[in-house]
């Protein structure tokens, strides 16, 4: 029922008989999809979930548990079975197919999504990048980060340090989506890093504002003491006491205009040179990569 | 009966789903938010002429959705941090009390005077934030709204009890209820998760002299919300001239120069808005 659905060279299906056969194969070959009968000979499909996903590798990997209503009624408890989704038996073609491609579309939404922000994460920043740049688009990409972030979350504890990554996101995806009718992109490469794509007409005014909106914004996560005084006293790596100033954002920005870059990789070496630059100074600032061609 | 009475006041307090908005400055928003060059900074400056639409965005950017509770005092912050989207769906959800807008206009006016009025108390005195003491000055009131919506039969009590014993509208509500609006500020500001310094400004203006980690803001509100009376700015429910708490003065370090320089920058400030939103 399954292999007649889809052609094989859109969704390929590999079928066990036995539990203990597909296990190996699950971690060597981990599949885009495992659907996996709850009644097997010699193991439950909550057992072959579990085992599958207790391991984070492949924590990701969409389960889906055929069942009965027998099943259902014996009273399963998914906060313990570690599915994503079930069919029931008997089988309705139709039903199966949207179940088993919602759960795919599902799964691609949150596979990639960074826990905390909730933004799309590297593997959706990169592909991104390279699609702009494979066709030939203008855009600017500039890479963020916070300059003192260490010292604030080594001084206040790292559920205060989240509060700021949580409200930079914010400052940047509202200032960024606030141009209207242009393509554009924001993400969260992890920690205090972030990434956004604008066309390069506009980079400077978006650097411009989040700065504004971030150094207006980030002197109330600090306590009043610390923010009247305008640093904090911290510990550095080298157990020397240190004072650090209030957060601040550096971004550096490439531009792609006439097809200059050909790789991700060039993107981001760039922008990891230019960032040097940007954190030269305690303040937040930016800096434009405005090189037209690699080679003049 | 006080205790039971308190409690049930405070579940009903807090069960506030929707609270009214003056139709001029929902339509003013509306047209903003609909044009699409209008910026966040235009406006952040209509939504803070409103006290209920302040109060929303404040409290949604501080709920634990947003992941920073209690840490944004100002409406432009607030708006930055929710953006578009967010604003819109806000106003879409925000609701004209007809029969009430009359009864509001001079609570809506009394409040304007009183942010205005902490705003140039703020500067005076040097603090580094002044737009935070306004908005406080904004929601000084908040709790007679509220009361307003969720307990209309006290709220008539009081009113009452303000015409008929010649009392200020807060000595009405403790004889009526045992306690006042400050009281209730107190409940929607915990609730809310408002920053602490809004929280205590909201619910200590009328004793400023007792308030535990924000002084600053319990002095400013109290001569605030003093000053826009003598002005006779707006009406907050009665007729009474407040008594102003020398230790407000002294927590400012303010001396009567202060007080009347404040009054001409206010004085200045209050006929430009008269001009704008009455005329």
């Amino acid at each position: 029922m399954l292999r007649a659905s889809w052609p094989a060279d859109v969704l390929e299906w590999t079928v066990f008989e036995r539990a203990r056969t597909a296990i190996e194969t699950l971690f060597n070959e981990p599949p885009d999809l495992l659907v996996v009968d709850h009644n097997l000979p010699d193991m439950s499909g909550a057992q072959v979930a579990s085992l599958v996903k207790s391991e984070n590798v492949y924590r990701q990997l969409p389960v889906m548990l055929c069942l009965t209503p027998d099943d259902l009624s014996g009273g399963l408890d998914f906060g313990q079975v570690e599915c994503d989704d079930f069919l029931m038996a008997p089988y309705d073609q139709d039903t199966v197919n949207a179940r088993i491609c919602l759960t795919l579309a599902r799964a691609s939404r949150s596979l990639d999504a960074n826990p905390l922000t909730k933004l799309p994460g590297n593997t959706s920043i990169i592909q991104r990048i390279q699609d702009a740049i494979d066709r030939s688009e203008n855009f600017a990409l500039a890479y963020l980060d916070l300059d003192y972030f260490k010292a604030f979350n080594d001084k206040y504890g790292f559920s205060r340090g989240d509060e700021v990554l949580m409200m930079t996101a914010r400052v940047i995806v509202n200032i960024i989506r606030g141009f209207s009718g242009v393509k554009t992109f924001v993400g969260h490469v992890g920690g205090d890093d972030f990434v956004f794509i604008v066309p390069p007409e506009l980079a400077e005014d978006a650097c411009r504002r989040i700065i504004k909106s971030f150094d207006d914004i980030v002197p109330h996560f600090y306590d009043a003491d610390d923010r009247k005084q305008g640093f904090i006293r911290s510990t550095d790596r080298q157990g020397w006491v240190r004072d650090f100033p209030l957060m601040a954002v550096s971004i550096a920005v490439v531009l792609n205009q006439g097809g200059r870059l050909n790789h991700y990789g060039e993107a981001s070496a760039i922008a990891m040179s230019l960032k040097k630059k940007a954190k030269e100074t305690p303040t937040s600032n930016y800096v434009l990569d405005r090189r037209e061609h690699p080679a003049s | 009966m006080t205790a039971d009475l308190k409690t049930e006041a405070k579940g009903m307090v807090l069960e506030v789903k929707s609270l009214p908005t003056l139709p001029k400055v929902l339509d003013k928003v509306t047209q903003l938010l609909e044009n699409e060059e209008s910026s966040i900074e235009d406006i952040a400056r209509v939504i803070a002429t409103d006290q209920v639409l302040s109060a929303k965005v404040l409290k949604m950017v501080n709920s634990p959705i947003y992941g920073f509770p209690g840490r944004i005092g100002t409406v432009q912050h607030a708006l930055v941090l929710l953006g578009f989207n967010v604003i819109k769906g806000i106003i879409i959800s925000t609701s004209v009390f007809d029969m009430m807008v009359k009864a509001m206009e001079g609570l809506w006016e009394h409040s304007i005077g009183c942010a205005m009025a902490c705003s140039c108390i703020a500067r005076r005195a040097g603090f580094k934030d002044p737009e935070e003491y306004s908005v406080a000055g904004l929601l000084h009131d908040l709790g007679k709204v509220v009361m307003a919506v969720q307990l209309p039969e006290l709220e008539e009590r009081v009113s009452a009890a303000v015409k008929e014993k010649d009392l200020s509208y807060l000595q009405a509500e403790k004889e009526t209820m045992g306690f006042g609006h400050d009281r209730i500020n107190a409940w929607l500001a915990d609730n809310w998760r408002l920053p602490p310094n809004l929280k205590e400004g909201m619910s200590y203006h009328h004793k400023p002299h007792q308030a535990p980690l924000y002084p600053d803001m319990a002095a400013v509100l109290h001569i605030g919300d003093f000053l826009v009376r003598v002005y006779e700015f707006g009406y907050s429910g009665d007729d009474q001239v407040p008594y102003l708490r020398p230790e407000a003065m002294k927590q400012l370090g303010f001396k009567t120069a202060d007080l009347e320089a404040v009054m001409d920058d206010l004085g200045r400030e209050l006929t430009e808005v008269a001009d704008l939103t009455f005329g």
